[in-house]
């Protein structure tokens, strides 16, 4: 059987081309990960290119979320939970015990499933994070709450309720709120899971545009269960299947061409 | 739909092989029911009215001045409810500056820090703490807690502070005798914690794990998640949580008759004795009659209506929770 396409409706993979030639952001190396006595990640070996999108992609538990968990350490929050090898972060292993994890977590953001709105005004939401790491004069402040709030395509949605909560937004708000939060400590690397499973269509657009956007600047991952979300947005993709990497590549030949055989039946929908 | 119409035409044809409900009964049963829920009204109902109808004469004989005088003198048959009203707010009071912060401390370290293992147990043990009788932590207050406590801080702490300005009066003991209305508040405080911190728990626990992650996610230590997050997303229901225990504390009887005192003196200072609406009524009352009975009445209706706001706001903030 030949490799046929596999997008539906005619949609085109990825808009940008994948540049293999970044420098590598993060590296992965021999990486097992446990929880308690179950084995969730196995020798997985991957490579995160500067400022290009990574899809981790594959069926429910088969550890691309797991993955995703390793490079922030959030993991580490449950002490039955513990990973093996090597991560290396611009060629510092994060693994490391000595790794200070606040530290680490600031370089490293994180976009979850849900919107996560903190109990507190839209404002300090956003200049929460910043505080903790940075004195900065009020102005400053405003002038990178307000810059994170652009970037997050919020700004001009809040610029009027700044001091009102950040639970009275829309789901869609919420989570671009999210990513404001996130882009305003300057992280490196941002980690997305499944940052639009909880969205309508319409804030699922708008968030991808946003991850467009934000590939300029900082090298993404992104976990997600919809396939044409990962064709449309990433550069690069893994698939993974039980705790296995099992094919990594660039978007455009892991869709048109996948070498090997799980891989084309997961994205054409025969299993998953 | 043959076959439908014919089954009913079946079930109505045999109609002695089923008995039907039985309207009387279910009418009797609804009647229990109703009855059941209305007496609790007639109770309640029955004794307000009654402590209203026995403090009456109290109210009457003194009027707007019994909340405001100090007096309480059985030969002159002068009463008023300052000294008991005080005491009684001063060692609730008391009682939650102590208890709530140890209680969100053991509902933190239970919810975040603590290891799965040891969870069960330690919670276990802190909810064990509201079994035990009143009149045991009186006991223990009196015979064991309140002389350590005379030797250990009331002295100690009346010598250093003495002659000094406000902390002079307030933590001054003329007589070091390791009762007074700070012995009460401890007392007090150690039986509300397991009330507050396990409702806070519970709170505490609701909150979803993704929340929590996206907080520790931006780099944030144990202590800028609780504070900054974790807490002020529980504190409605955690304000909740304090006025219940708040209302306990402002009823407790046996344990604060034991440890308080029972002197009719408004002191400023919170090692000296004092008295609480709940304990002078325990005092008394056996001995009561006349103007002196209704006076303890009316104490008990103040102490009513106190409790009764308490509970009121406690209700609202942990419905509003519920509705969010």
């Amino acid at each position: 059987m030949s490799n046929a396409p596999v997008i539906a409706n005619g949609q085109t993979v990825s808009g940008s081309a994948a540049d293999a030639s970044a420098p590598v952001r993060i590296a992965v190396k021999d990486l097992n990960f446990y929880y308690g006595s179950f084995h969730g990640l196995k020798n997985v070996n991957l490579n995160f290119h500067d400022r290009q999108v990574t899809a981790l992609i594959g069926p429910s538990g088969c550890g691309k979320s797991t993955l995703l968990r390793t490079f922030n350490r959030i993991y580490s929050l449950y002490p039955e939970q513990r990973a093996e090898g090597q991560i290396l972060l611009d060629g510092v292993n994060i693994l490391d015990s000595k790794v200070d994890l606040n530290d680490l977590r600031s370089r490293v953001g994180m976009v979850f499933q849900k919107p996560t709105p903190f109990p507190m005004s839209i404002y300090d939401n956003v200049a929460f994070g910043l505080r903790l790491y940075e004195k900065l004069p009020k102005s400053e402040l405003d002038d990178r709450v307000e810059s994170a709030l652009r970037k997050g395509a919020l700004w001009d949605e809040v610029k009027d309720k700044l001091k009102q909560s950040g639970m009275g937004l829309s789901g869609g708000q919420q989570q671009r709120l999210c990513i404001a939060r996130t882009v305003a400590q300057r992280p490196e690397v941002i980690l997305f899971d499944e940052p639009t499973s909880a969205l309508d269509p319409i804030s699922t657009g708008r968030i991808e545009e946003l991850i467009e956007q934000l590939r300029s600047e900082f090298t993404i991952a992104i976990v997600t269960h919809n396939m044409q979300q990962a064709a449309r947005i990433s550069q690069f993709t893994a698939f993974m299947y039980l705790g296995e990497l099992i094919e990594f590549g660039p978007t455009n030949r892991i869709f048109m061409n996948p070498e090997k055989r799980q891989t084309q039946d997961y994205i054409t929908g025969r299993f998953g | 739909m043959t076959a439908l119409t014919d089954q009913i035409a079946l079930t109505a044809s045999q109609p002695a092989t089923r008995r039907g409900p039985s309207k009387g009964g279910d009418a009797v049963f609804r009647a229990a029911a109703y009855g059941s829920a209305l007496l609790v009204l007639f109770v309640l109902a029955g004794i307000l009215g009654s402590i209203i109808y026995g403090g009456w004469p109290a109210f009457r004989e003194f009027g707007f001045g019994f909340l405001t005088s100090s007096a309480w003198n059985i030969g002159t048959e002068q009463y008023g409810a300052l000294v008991a009203v005080t005491g009684t707010l001063a060692s609730a009071l008391l009682a939650l500056l102590i208890g709530v912060p140890i209680s969100l401390g053991i509902a933190v370290y239970l919810t975040q820090l603590c290891p799965g293992w040891a969870r069960k147990p330690v919670g276990m043990t802190i909810e064990l703490l509201a079994s035990v009788p009143s009149i045991i932590y009186g006991m223990w207050g009196l015979f064991i807690f309140a002389p350590l406590f005379a030797r250990f801080v009331q002295v100690p702490v009346s010598n250093l502070v003495e002659g000094m300005p406000v902390v002079g009066t307030l933590l001054y003991a003329r007589v070091p005798s390791g009762v007074g209305v700070l012995t009460a508040g401890i007392i007090l405080a150690i039986m509300i914690v397991p009330f507050v911190a396990s409702i806070a728990r519970d709170m505490l626990d609701q909150i979803p794990t993704v929340l929590r992650e996206s907080a520790y996610g931006i780099g944030c230590t144990t202590w800028e998640v609780v504070r900054h997050v974790l807490v002020p997303q529980a504190s409605v229901s955690i304000i909740g949580a304090i006025m219940l225990g708040l209302g306990r504390a402002l009823g407790e009887t046996m344990a604060v008759t034991f440890v308080i005192g029972n002197a009719n003196r408004l002191s400023a200072s919170v090692f000296d004795p004092g008295s609480t609406i709940a304990s002078r009524i325990a005092n008394e009352f056996n001995e009561a009659d006349g103007m002196q009975l209704n006076a303890l009445m009316a104490l008990g209706c103040i102490l009513f209506v106190i409790t009764f706001i308490v509970l009121i706001i406690a209700r609202l903030l942990t419905r509003r929770v519920k509705a969010a």
